[in-house]
């Protein structure tokens, strides 16, 4: 263990790695290496600190870590932040240990990340967002905006913490996010329900006609249950993504093309 | 309504910025965001907010794929929301255009992450010659291919666009104008059932009903439907750790394996 590198990293350090992050982490997001150059770029200032007087070893953590990674990026900022500690406390001697570690974590914190963040977070402030903009108000957009400055926020503070709690607290944040994603799932899932009926805009403008006799079909299907008709599209919509051979973009072009037909059938409206 | 000069101008800028934020915040490129600050610079938010909303619901279920390409519904957003206000035909004709032009635009992505292999490379140089203060630039400079990706098609498709969309909307037939409009109304669909088929949406089927129904026969507004659906959360959130404090077996439901498992969207 060196002494002398021991504490170089102040607080301002870590809050300006943990921007420098946010900022640069998928700025060069590439095929090659993902997301690599940015985890330098934002460790650059670390990296000077604790081997800025001797070149070689520089150097080669330089390239260290240049190499491939990739992981959500809200946790990216947590991995940095344990990565700093190690670092900062063994040196040069802790490359393996780095290199295992940020491999471990990445593939760990990705899947959770994504699931929560990208999902989850997307599906809750896009659904109130879209919902209301259908009805011509901004104020989930506000909404939106507000809660993602406010996660940017706290994605800044994840690299501090991971500074001062190191390995132990993946661990124990393990559990608490299983149990926080299927918590968050549950509401993702209620909120899609109420979309359905909401945001999907399908009836049957057809208008069956005999000796007088008027049948409004629509009024019909309200009456067996409100909803019914977007609900059968989320199901027929459901069942293709569900066949082989048919992607997201293909079932787009099949829906696109099947609304202007059944609407030029006066089926659909 | 024809397009001016300064709403070029910032309709590009923004559309620059807009997709550097997708790396940072996420923020300004979901469609329905994007379809309301390209309404504020246009002068109509309500369309704006329209087509941006529609759009993201289709997109819902597609934001999970992390670096696999999916339909450019920010590019769909701008543009539909320009051209139903320069068109005169609404937010309906706006999504009907959007769609086709977010599919087009799929590639967009492709262009800037391969323009960044050759940055990644130049990075690899600057270490090479220990020339640790050309890291930072190089590393940032990624922001220009991405920038250029939307900026540039927006920009041409804005300039061309304005005489190409004022003919087709005078020639269109009607029965297409009509079923694009219907369109707009159902393809919220494919976003919906995209994620139905990403969550653990069958060992969760209850809460999904619970949504379903608070809506269509209650008419809870959203916000409302998303508090009920909170109080269930916390239900399940201290049940789950309740269960991990007593030992009895993992949380590890259905959850973890499901996500991961995915849905195998675009190629």
């Amino acid at each position: 263990m060196n002494k002398t590198v021991d504490n170089k990293i102040t607080k301002k350090d870590l809050t300006k790695m943990s921007w420098r992050y946010i900022l640069g982490s998928q700025l060069n997001w590439n095929y090659e290496r993902m997301m690599s150059s940015g985890y330098l770029y934002a460790i650059l200032p670390a990296l000077k600190k604790i081997y800025g007087d001797k070149p070689e070893q520089y150097k080669d953590m330089m390239e260290t870590h240049n190499q491939f990674f990739n992981t959500n990026a809200n946790f990216g900022n947590l991995i940095l932040g344990i990565d700093i500690a190690i670092e900062e406390q063994d040196g040069y001697e802790s490359k393996e240990t780095i290199v295992a570690l940020k491999t471990a974590l990445m593939g760990s914190l990705a899947g959770v990340g994504d699931s929560l963040f990208h999902v989850i977070w997307g599906t809750i402030f896009g659904s109130i967002a879209a919902s209301l903009a259908q009805q011509g108000s901004s104020a989930g957009v506000i909404m939106w905006i507000v809660a993602n400055m406010i996660l940017m926020y706290g994605r800044s503070l994840l690299l501090p913490l991971g500074y001062r709690q190191g390995v132990k607290l993946v661990t124990t944040l393990k559990d608490k996010l299983t149990s926080f994603t299927n918590a968050a799932t549950v509401l993702g899932i209620t909120v899609i329900g109420a979309l359905i009926p909401t945001v999907v805009r399908a009836t049957v403008p057809y208008v069956y006609e005999n000796q007088g006799v008027e049948l409004v079909l629509q009024d019909t299907v309200d009456a067996i249950m409100p909803g019914l008709v977007p609900a059968a599209l989320v199901g027929l919509t459901y069942w293709m993504l569900g066949r082989k051979g048919l992607n997201s973009t293909r079932v787009i072009w099949i829906i696109l093309i099947l609304s202007i037909v059944l609407r030029s059938l006066n089926i659909l409206a | 309504m024809q397009l001016e000069f300064f709403q070029i101008l910032l309709l590009t800028i923004f559309s620059f910025w807009a997709i550097n934020d997708s790396l940072i915040s996420n923020t300004l490129t979901q469609p329905v965001i994007a379809g309301f600050i390209t309404g504020l610079i246009m002068g109509d938010t309500t369309i704006g907010l329209m087509v941006g909303g529609t759009l993201q619901l289709m997109q819902l279920g597609i934001a999970a794929f992390g670096g696999a390409s999916i339909p450019d519904y920010f590019t769909g957003a701008v543009i539909g929301t320009v051209f139903a206000i320069i068109s005169g035909e609404g937010a309906e004709f706006g999504i009907g255009l959007a769609v086709p032009v977010s599919l087009l635009m799929l590639q967009l992505d492709v262009v800037a992450r391969l323009g960044n292999v050759f940055l990644l490379h130049r990075v690899d140089a600057a270490i090479e010659k220990m020339q640790d203060k050309k890291i930072p630039g190089l590393v940032l400079a990624g922001s220009i291919f991405w920038g250029l990706s939307r900026a540039l098609p927006i920009f041409l498709m804005l300039v061309v666009g304005d005489s190409v969309v004022i003919t087709i909307t005078e020639n269109i037939p009607m029965w297409l104008m009509n079923g694009l409009k219907t369109a707009g109304g159902v393809l919220p669909v494919v976003g919906v059932a995209i994620l139905l088929r990403y969550m653990p949406t069958k060992s969760y089927l209850p809460y999904l009903l619970i949504g379903f129904f608070l809506a269509a026969y209650l008419n809870i507004p959203m916000l409302g439907i998303s508090m009920i659906g909170l109080v269930a959360s916390l239900f399940v959130y201290n049940s789950d750790n309740n269960k991990s404090v007593n030992g009895q077996g993992n949380v590890q439901t259905a959850t973890q394996g499901t996500f991961e498992g995915g849905f195998d969207g675009d190629e």
